[in-house]
């Protein structure tokens, strides 16, 4: 076996050096790409994790409330109850810093901890935060206590202290929602404290309090309780909290979290792991080749007494040896690509669903374990047709003209219609409904795309190849060639076709799915957004709806001559049913004249306006109504500080805002309920023949001097497109570099068939052929090659564009898209994918081209 | 006295967190010690019950306790329970409605310690309370301190004089597995240290506190011990000490004796040490005797020498662990040693560590028992920096 394996597997590998690194780095890539998708994903939800959890790993309980918080007397209670060891109360909030007027993306978010900042922690060797021994550790002494109290002292990580260039003692202006706060540095903390997010802010809770207009409020105790029956201290705890206050145990959160992120970072991940399937089909393609090649070799050995599964057993060996090395490569190449993802996806992931501010990458071991062995097994299983291949062929046929797969009477019509009933499965299973918010089999439906078009591939070649021959006969004797060498090795330019056929379809599908959803945001935008100017904090905002305006920005405004009305917004991330999603407020006096919403059938808007103000009264959205299961007519029950609230579901409405969900009540309800009238954004409607620039500064003027940002509808519109596309950026990556992949593929199967024919390619020029002739020659299979990838892989693509539109984004986000083709892209996709294919052909062409004749021939 | 030591244990978590005990009794850089607070001055006139309450115009002040308990079935144990107020700023702010209710001006630190001295353990758990939410507190004019859930209060009983005042003081674990609930009567008024109402700790000014004690101190109450409510009585000892700014820098620790004999007298003894060893000139002590009188003892009245050292296995500290007391003018000759040899209170979230433990007392010749005593040792472990 390992002499079997030197001798037939190492030494063809030596001789092939090129092309088995382009398979290597096409492999590595592959897995880099998943890997790199993971890291990012394990990331966000790690960051989010570590967040929760700042005072101490002891801490097995938290009291958590929703919007405002719950009141800050709770603390008492919470610490008599008998088996509470440690009770900490805590504020969470963001504030930004740096954030210019006009520019939404400009600034930066700091987390802000409000803390006992005087309490010290338990005793607990790993507490994590402010650790007593981090500041002894950095010699830097400590802050005056009372500057921290009663002076907005700040305790900054030192990346913040660099970035803003921040001393002790200098101050940090930032932005809590439409004030402008100043924060003084009592102490930075020193860097690589394990667990402190490197972006968060700790201060007092007295300046906590103050600043962000929480007086009397918690929205959080983190609570050591007694181990042994910490779930009778937090059934005791539950029974004296206030209404929209519950305890739970921490990881409840980030379950949570994980559950609200789970669509969106599985559809992330499927999408990467079709890089890596692009991958697999690449080495499925080289153990191929060197089967074919090494055949009398193969044929040798059998006579010499080798048995099948030593054969078998080799070849697979091949397989691993790309996934183990290819995984290698992929492990390191991911781990840097995940300095890249982290950013992306964390991005989205903060700008759409939760703050997690992840700023340095959480390298898992299980994850990174996960990508090695995933890797390697699909490489190994890429190996096994090849392989039983090789072991199956009888001593005498492998022995036989070295280079020329064996022909069958028909090629690839059983394979056809096999691959064709693989389709017909894709289709039916587009109908099952999702398993618990995931749809399954929608996405087994799309690996039946893949695998039932791969299937196809070889008779489309055949078919091709054919008429190719008969079109070019007359015309071009390279072309007929070409023609000629395409259906002569068909399996083999099949998996070429289908790892480019792939690729192609996840780029023409993402391009559908992105330009389809891209235009039906746009017509909801242009109908949603029908106010004249719009109100929004300072600068960058993410998720966490932290950054309020107080009720007097709006009734200022209201005052300003010019404007005929004010529409306010305000939203809160809460809990629902182990998932986090969004209770928003709306005035659902006004919503009926404007004509905002879309509502989801028969929906009379007028009557809304009498039952929504101030009742129990919802509306939903369809990701919302998807995600929960909730129709119009049920109720959805929510804990507020308020008392527990029954909200009666009354219709359902269209919205591209959130796939977690939102659930829209009236104003006056939410601020009775949540003891909170603040606001996050506003809409501005301006009388008939205003001036808008004028009153945009009279607006801005009308606040001072508390801060906001006013931009006009089509700054807002351009705002909702710029999102879009952020959040799509690392789906372009991905797509982008499945492409890339595919090429590597183009290459090395054009490279193994020009050097498989070195022999054909000598007897050619002998018979008159230049190398010009060869060079066309190659490039013309090259064509062929390309040309039946991008039509398959157009038609793949559109199949999957569908059921990514109607199936998955459906089940899975709630998304109603409509369907809208990008022709022009389509039409330059494929262009660019025979470019791609004909400049693949460049390098092996000239090597076909720059041949030595007599070498060529002369193993004959 | 004692109280500023243990004022060492949150200072360790400030240092680290950098906190409230920096400003209070170690003048570092960069933070005024004393800014705004009273120093204590001579002269000074206790009047109680109001001196039982709160100072909050001085930086520091402690309500002591030590004592030596026995349950009805002679099983013995020793305790500390102690409440400090620490000042950030002086004065008595008020948050107005636009304020945070957590700006207040206080913090409560408390330590309680309990001793098993037939069983030889020692076990020890700190609180630490802010003003806030009424969490820790401590009246001005009568004796009522809290922190968190572990309290003090007193209670004229009768008249309203010095003997007729009871004092409750209840502290326990979180879990509850040990626990003292303890009443204590007065069988003496209050001792006053010092001359002219204060008492000095080194050559400066502001080097004084104003320094009372309750020597004899009737106990009765319950002891939970390991989850198990035990009855108790015996005998504890209160001190009281308020001031602003006490100590100096070239002050490396000191030893702290309160002896209670059982022919009825009470000693407080205390010698500072300056950092290159020497004792501190302003050492010194208080004879009370049987009818309650005080009688001064400067440094030169009185000798301490120490017969043995303990090696902490916690911290490594070596702490004396025997001592001669002489006091010839009183015809007092007498050797402490511990009852329990580890009675280190060592930090583990402060990184201060002190021994504060109980100690038999007896004649010369170590044999015959006079009394029983509670020894404070600090600057032993590690550096403590004043």
């Amino acid at each position: 076996m390992n002499a079997l394996f030197r001798g037939l597997v190492l030494g063809h590998l030596r001789s092939n050096k090129l092309r088995a690194l382009v398979t290597l780095f096409a492999v590595g890539l592959g897995v880099a790409i998943s890997l790199a998708i993971d890291l990012a994903n394990a990331t966000a939800v790690a960051s989010f994790a570590t967040s929760v959890n700042v005072v101490s790993s002891h801490v097995n309980l938290q009291v958590v409330g929703v919007g405002r918080g719950f009141d800050e007397r709770a603390l008492l209670r919470v610490q008599d109850v008998d088996g509470v060891t440690y009770a900490s109360p805590t504020i969470e909030e963001s504030v930004v810093v740096g954030a210019k007027p006009g520019n939404p993306f400009s600034g930066e978010i700091l987390r802000v901890l409000g803390v006992d900042l005087l309490r010290p922690l338990p005793s607990d060797a790993s507490a994590r935060v402010v650790t007593p021994g981090a500041f002894a550790a950095s010699g830097s002494g400590g802050p005056d206590p009372y500057a921290l109290v009663a002076k907005r002292g700040a305790i900054v990580s030192q990346r913040i202290a660099d970035r803003n260039h921040l001393k002790i003692g200098s101050t940090l202006v930032a932005l809590a929602g439409d004030r402008s706060v100043t924060f003084k540095i009592a102490a930075i903390l020193p860097p690589g404290i394990a667990g402190i997010d490197t972006s968060v802010m700790f201060v007092d809770i007295v300046t906590a309090q103050e600043v962000f207009e929480k007086v009397g409020y918690l929205d959080r105790i983190d609570i050591v309780a007694d181990d042994a029956r910490v779930n009778a201290v937090q059934a005791a705890i539950a029974r004296i909290l206030p209404h929209g206050a519950r305890v739970i145990k921490p990881a409840v959160r980030t379950d949570e979290i994980k559950r609200m992120l789970r669509s969106f970072q599985l559809n992330l991940a499927a999408l990467s792991y079709i890089a890596m399937l692009v991958g697999m089909y690449l080495i499925y393609n080289t153990v191929a080749i060197s089967v074919v090649q090494r055949r009398p070799e193969v044929g040798t050995l059998r006579a010499l007494g080798a048995t099948r599964g030593q054969i078998f057993r080799t070849f697979i060996a091949e397989g691993a040896l790309f996934g183990v090395f290819g995984s290698c490569v992929g492990l390191v190449l991911g781990s840097l690509l995940a300095q890249l993802s982290v950013g992306a996806v964390s991005r989205t992931v903060d700008t759409l669903y939760v703050a997690t501010h992840a700023d340095r990458v959480f390298y898992d071991p299980l994850v990174l374990l996960k990508a090695f062995v995933v890797g390697t097994v699909l490489a190994t299983l890429s190996a096994l047709f090849p392989a039983l291949e090789a072991a199956s062929t009888a001593p005498a046929l492998t022995m036989r003209a070295q280079g020329f797969e064996t022909r069958r009477k028909r090629p690839g019509v059983g394979l056809a219609l096999g691959g064709a009933a693989l389709l017909v499965l894709a289709y039916a299973l587009t109908f099952p409904p999702p398993i618990d918010g995931i749809p399954v089999s929608g996405y087994a439906s799309g690996l039946f795309i893949i695998f039932g078009g791969s299937l196809c591939v070889p008779l489309s070649i055949a078919l091709v190849a054919g008429a190719a021959r008969k079109l070019t006969a007359r015309i071009s004797p390279a072309g007929l060639i070409g023609a000629t060498n395409l259906g002569a090795s068909i399996r083999r330019n099949s998996v070429a076709v289908a790892s480019l056929m792939v690729a192609i379809a996840m780029m023409v599908s993402v391009a559908i799915l992105i330009g389809s959803f891209r235009t039906t945001v746009i017509a909801w935008a242009d109908e949603t957004l029908k106010a004249d100017l719009f109100v929004r904090p300072l600068g960058l905002q993410d998720a966490s709806y932290d950054a309020r305006f107080s009720p007097k920005v709006a009734d200022a405004i209201r005052r300003v001559p010019g404007v005929a009305a004010v529409d306010t917004f305000r939203a809160i991330s809460i809990p629902y049913r182990g998932s986090i999603t969004t209770l928003a407020a709306v005035d659902f006096k006004t919503i009926a004249d404007r004509n905002k919403l879309r509502f989801l059938g028969a929906v009379d808007t007028r009557a809304l306006a009498h039952t929504m103000p101030d009742t129990e009264n919802i509306v939903i959205s369809e990701p919302f109504a998807t995600r929960f299961g909730v129709a119009p007519g049920d109720t959805v029950t929510i804990d507020t500080p308020g008392g527990l609230a029954h909200f009666h579901v009354n219709a359902i409405y269209n919205d591209y805002s959130s796939d977690a969900g939102i659930m829209l009540a009236d104003t006056r309800t939410f601020a009775r309920l949540f003891h909170d009238d603040s606001v996050n954004s506003l809409a501005i409607y301006a009388k008939p023949g205003v001036d808008l620039p004028a009153l945009r500064t009279a607006v801005i003027r009308s606040v001072l001097p508390l801060r906001i940002d006013v931009q006009t509808t089509r700054e807002l519109r351009k705002l909702v497109i710029e999102i879009f596309n952020r959040t799509f950026a690392i789906t372009y990556a991905l797509y982008i570099i499945s492409i890339t992949i595919a090429v590597l593929g183009v290459v090395s199967t054009l490279f193994a068939l020009v050097l498989e024919r070195r022999r054909e390619i000598g007897l050619l020029r002998y018979l008159g052929l230049t190398t010009g002739d060869v060079r066309k020659m190659v490039f013309y299979e090259a064509a062929y090659i390309g040309g039946l990838g991008g039509v398959s892989g157009v038609i793949a693509g559109v199949l999957m564009a569908l059921l990514l539109i109607f199936v998955i984004n459906r089940q899975a986000f709630g998304w109603l898209i409509e369907l809208h083709m990008p022709w022009d892209f389509l039409g330059e996709a494929i262009v660019l994918v025979v470019v791609a294919a004909l400049v693949a052909g460049i390098f092996p062409a000239s090597v076909a081209a720059r041949m030595k004749t007599a070498e060529a021939v002369r193993t004959e | 006295m004692t109280a500023v030591t243990v004022l060492r244990r949150p200072l360790a978590a400030f240092v680290a967190f950098a906190l409230a005990a920096a400003s209070l009794a170690v003048p570092r850089e960069g933070v005024r010690a004393n800014d705004g607070f009273a120093i204590a001055t001579a002269p000074y006139h206790f009047s109680f019950p109001r001196d039982h309450g709160s100072h909050p115009k001085y930086q520091s002040e402690w309500w002591y306790y030590t004592g030596h308990l026995k349950t009805d079935d002679g099983r013995r144990f020793g305790y500390e329970l102690t409440f400090f107020r620490i000042g950030l700023r002086p004065g008595d702010p008020r948050p107005t409605p636009t304020q945070s209710r957590w700006r207040g001006h206080e913090l409560y630190p408390a330590h309680f310690a309990l001793t098993d001295e037939s069983g030889q353990t020692f076990f020890h758990v700190e609180r630490f309370a802010r003003e806030a939410l009424g969490m820790g507190s401590a009246r001005k004019g009568a004796l009522d301190v809290r922190a968190d859930d572990w309290t003090l209060h007193g209670a004229p009983v009768g008249k309203p004089d010095l003997e007729g005042m009871t004092m409750h003081a209840r502290a326990q674990t979180p879990q509850g597995t040990n626990a003292i609930d303890l009443v204590q009567m007065p069988e003496k008024p209050p001792a006053i240290h010092g001359h002219g109402g204060i008492s000095k700790k080194a050559a400066c000014a502001s080097c004084a506190s104003h320094y009372y004690s309750y020597t004899r101190l009737r106990t009765t109450g319950t002891l939970t011990f390991h989850g198990k409510r035990l009855r108790v009585d015996g005998l504890s000892w209160m001190d009281h000490e308020y001031g602003s700014d006490e100590l100096q820098r070239d002050q490396g620790g000191w030893d702290w004796f309160a002896i209670q004999l059982d022919d009825k007298r009470e000693l407080m003894l205390y010698l500072l040490r300056q950092k290159d060893g020497s004792v501190t000139p302003q050492s010194s002590g208080s004879l009370v005797q049987r009818d309650g009188s005080v009688t001064y003892l400067p440094r030169d009245a009185f000798a301490i020498e120490k017969t043995a050292t303990w090696t902490s296995p916690h911290t490594g500290g070596v702490y004396p662990a025997a001592w001669r007391v002489r006091i010839p003018s009183q015809h007092i000759d007498l050797t402490l040693a511990p009852t329990v040899a580890d009675q280190e209170l060592a930090g583990t979230t402060t990184g201060v560590s002190y021994w504060e433990g109980s100690v038999a007392v007896r004649d010369a010749s170590g044999q015959r028992p006079l009394g029983v005593g509670y020894v404070e040792l600090t600057g032993y472990a590690g550096t403590i920096s004043l």
